[in-house]
């Protein structure tokens, strides 16, 4: 598709609900009925978004379910204009997929170095929370990558945003969403 | 590929970009806006935090240096509306001693104006795009000028609570000034409470561009084209005038548009970078910029935020995303000892759940079911007040153009922003005075919103002044060098005050644009 098509393609029909591939044909669905439907990633490898949906699962409870990995999976398949990442408004430096791969990456190479070779995935839930705290203060031994403090906040952002910033994010907290113009599918 | 020439191109349809073409189109002028961003419509304006997003900036031409790196996505522009297209729309005035600080303290810099020559554009931007407030009460800081348009806006018990606190203080708090409607104004409806202004107000309650100058200058026949890349400012071969813009259309196609007068109002970081990528033989540091002063002196505003989680229900998802109510009480240079530099309080913003403002990042060190937790009651009673503090302009914060370039081959650059002492003196102490005023309040639990000292908004780089010597325009944004090249926005801002800024900018421009109509021959040429 032609980027101004493109554009007013996502100006219009889709807005308020993300365009996944399912069967070869592009359908507007929630990121959590994306995961339920098991619809493929475009950019991420099964073991990168098991890291994060493990990871989001630990920074925020419901993320998993809500579909973390596949929000951030589509977001990092369409031009970084039509993102909704909060990357985007922490001047993270586009394509985010690169931003992405490499946080995702420090995660698992700093879990295998430090468990016995167990990547992030693979650890208990009390490992994961300890090394979340530790990667929240900069205090992972042997980090390499993006400042832990820095991957935490971007990743802890997408999984708010998709357990807390929607219609039923706000109605699990007894919210009054009140929308002016409300996004379609409650997303 | 050469169009038509206009009297007059303007590069950006933000606030200040709107302003012009409103009072040059309303003049007769044939006017061309180029905005580099989509067209957006009120339609465009969902109420999301994650689809308010679309409306900034993806891309970053902008590298980011120094102590303090200025963070500038989530309150730039992209697209027509500009930043004003999701601003909050608090509407403070700088004050008297803003413009005078050389003069009283010995320190930073003098506008070329007073207030007095400013105020009477306040009053006038005022009934053009309405705002809500008491002027009278504010005039226990400030001269006296004309009543605002509508009463205050409704009030709600998020902003209500910290009153007692701030009584306790001895801090006055008044209705805060807001270009929002409290009442149906100009065919715009009155605002509804909802709190969803920092991703853009559909309804028009809120004064964006859309609904104000901008929409004025399209009814006067601006044209305005989006998708639309500025890249260079044209100028002859004397170098004593610009001719147009080149620039790049929605295709990717070199465009060169020709003008009588050319405005650059592509925002305070974007305008040097411009400048700097027009270079000639006859201007070799880059347009306007003989005193070398082009990118100098770049400001930002840091705020010191305090939380209160009170027991009560405090209704933080109704009001707006600005303030309920204001203080100039700490707004003397000298408020605060140790520091230096004005503070502008304000209490009552709405809440929403998730991004950089939303109460999830309350307490950035929560996660997990302690964060799961904190959700639950920060939903039912957590509240913020605002301290913003003011930085001095500093010739190190800079922007400067680096090697590497965009798709268009115009060189990225880079923001270098540091807080010198004083501004982290005023912020810690803007902290200290924000916990004593929750505490008196009541409040169950209270703390300091502290995390990297933020960057908020972005004025400087082409301040204005006296002469080419210490400045890049005069006080109308009119550059020194070349009369027909005008700069419009907080770019021109020569001291950053500590009051929001889109007021002084719309007022600034107004008083810009109409000086440049009714000296438009003389401008012109």
């Amino acid at each position: 598709m032609h980027d101004i098509e493109r554009r007013a393609f996502v100006k219009g029909a889709a807005m308020g609900a993300l365009a996944f591939t399912v069967g070869g044909a592009e359908v507007l669905l929630t990121p959590a009925a994306a995961r339920a439907q098991g619809v493929p990633l475009r950019t991420l490898t099964a073991a990168q978004a098991a890291t994060l949906e493990a990871l989001g699962e630990t920074l925020v409870p419901g993320a998993r379910q809500a579909g973390i990995s596949h929000f951030v999976d589509q977001q990092l398949s369409i031009p970084a204009e039509e993102a909704l990442l909060e990357a985007r408004i922490l001047n993270v430096r586009p394509p985010y997929a690169n931003f992405y791969r490499a946080a995702l990456g420090a995660i698992d190479r700093a879990s295998q170095a430090l468990n016995n070779g167990r990547p992030f995935v693979e650890l208990s839930e009390a490992e994961q929370r300890s090394f979340v705290d530790n990667m929240r203060q900069n205090k992972v031994e042997g980090w390499q990558g993006p400042a832990g403090p820095f991957v935490y906040l971007v990743l802890r952002s997408d999984a708010v945003d998709v357990v807390y910033g929607t219609m039923d994010g706000y109605a699990a907290l007894g919210i009054p969403y009140m929308p002016h113009i409300a996004p379609s599918k409650r997303w | 590929m050469a169009n038509e020439r206009v009297d007059a191109v303007i590069v950006g349809a933000g606030a200040s970009g709107s302003v012009f073409a409103a009072v040059l189109a309303k003049a007769g002028k044939k006017v061309v806006v180029l905005e580099q961003g989509p067209d957006w419509q009120l339609a465009d304006l969902i109420s999301s935090d994650f689809w308010g997003r679309r409306i900034k900036p993806a891309s970053v031409p902008f590298l980011r240096e120094g102590k303090n790196p200025y963070g500038y996505v989530f309150n730039a522009g992209w697209g027509v509306g500009g930043a004003a297209l999701h601003y909050f729309a608090n509407f403070p005035r700088l004050l008297p001693n803003d413009f005078k600080i050389k003069s009283e303290h010995g320190r930073a810099l003098d506008w070329p104006i007073s207030y007095g020559d400013v105020a009477p554009y306040y009053d006038k931007v005022a009934q053009d795009v309405g705002v809500s407030g008491d002027a009278k009460a504010e005039e226990i800081w400030r001269p006296v000028g004309a009543p605002y348009p509508m009463p205050p806006m409704k009030t709600f018990r998020n902003g209500e609570i910290w009153l007692k606190g701030f009584e306790a203080a001895g801090i006055r708090m008044v209705p805060a000034a807001v270009a929002m409607n409290s009442v149906d104004y100009k065919g715009r409806a009155a605002c509804i409470h909802d709190g969803w202004c920092h991703v853009g107000c559909p309804t028009g309650a809120l004064a964006n561009p859309l609904v104000t100058y901008l929409g004025d200058a399209k009814k006067a026949g601006a044209e305005v084209r989006a998708l639309s890349t500025v890249t260079r400012v044209l100028s002859n071969a004397q170098g004593a005038k610009v001719t147009g813009v080149e620039y790049y259309d929605a295709k990717k196609e070199r465009q060169v548009q020709e003008a009588s007068v050319v405005v650059l109002a592509a925002w305070a970081a974007q305008n040097p970078r411009l400048l700097f990528n027009s270079a000639t033989e006859k201007h070799a540091k880059g347009l306007a910029n003989s005193s070398g002063l082009v990118g100098k002196y770049v400001m930002a505003h840091f705020a010191s935020g305090t939380w209160a989680l009170f027991d009560e229900d405090v209704q933080n998802h109704r009001g707006t995303t600005g303030a309920q109510f204001m203080s100039y009480d700490r707004y003397g240079k000298t408020s605060h000892k140790g520091s230096f530099g004005s503070t502008f309080i304000v209490a009552g913003s709405a809440l929403k759940t998730s991004d950089l403002g939303g109460f999830a990042n309350a307490r950035l060190d929560l996660f997990g079911p302690d964060l799961a937790a904190f959700m639950k009651r920060a939903a039912r009673g957590l509240t913020r007040i605002n301290a913003f503090g003011e930085a001095l302009p500093n010739i190190e914060n800079r922007i400067e153009p680096v090697s590497d370039k965009d798709e268009f081959g115009m060189p990225l650059a880079k923001i270098v922003h540091t807080y010198d002492q004083d501004a982290l003196a005023l912020w810690n102490a803007n902290f200290t005075e924000g916990l004593e005023i929750a505490k008196a309040t009541g409040a169950k639990e209270v703390w300091s919103g502290r995390g990297n000292m933020p960057t908020i908004h972005l004025m400087g780089g082409t301040i204005m002044g006296t002469h080419a010597g210490d400045s890049v325009t005069n006080s109308y944004g009119q550059t020194h060098e070349i009369q027909n090249l005008y700069i419009a926005g907080p770019g021109i801002f020569a001291t950053a005050g500590a009051s929001n800024p889109t007021y002084t900018i719309l007022a600034l421009s107004l008083r810009g644009a109409e000086h440049l109509a009714a000296n438009w021959s003389t401008v012109a040429g």
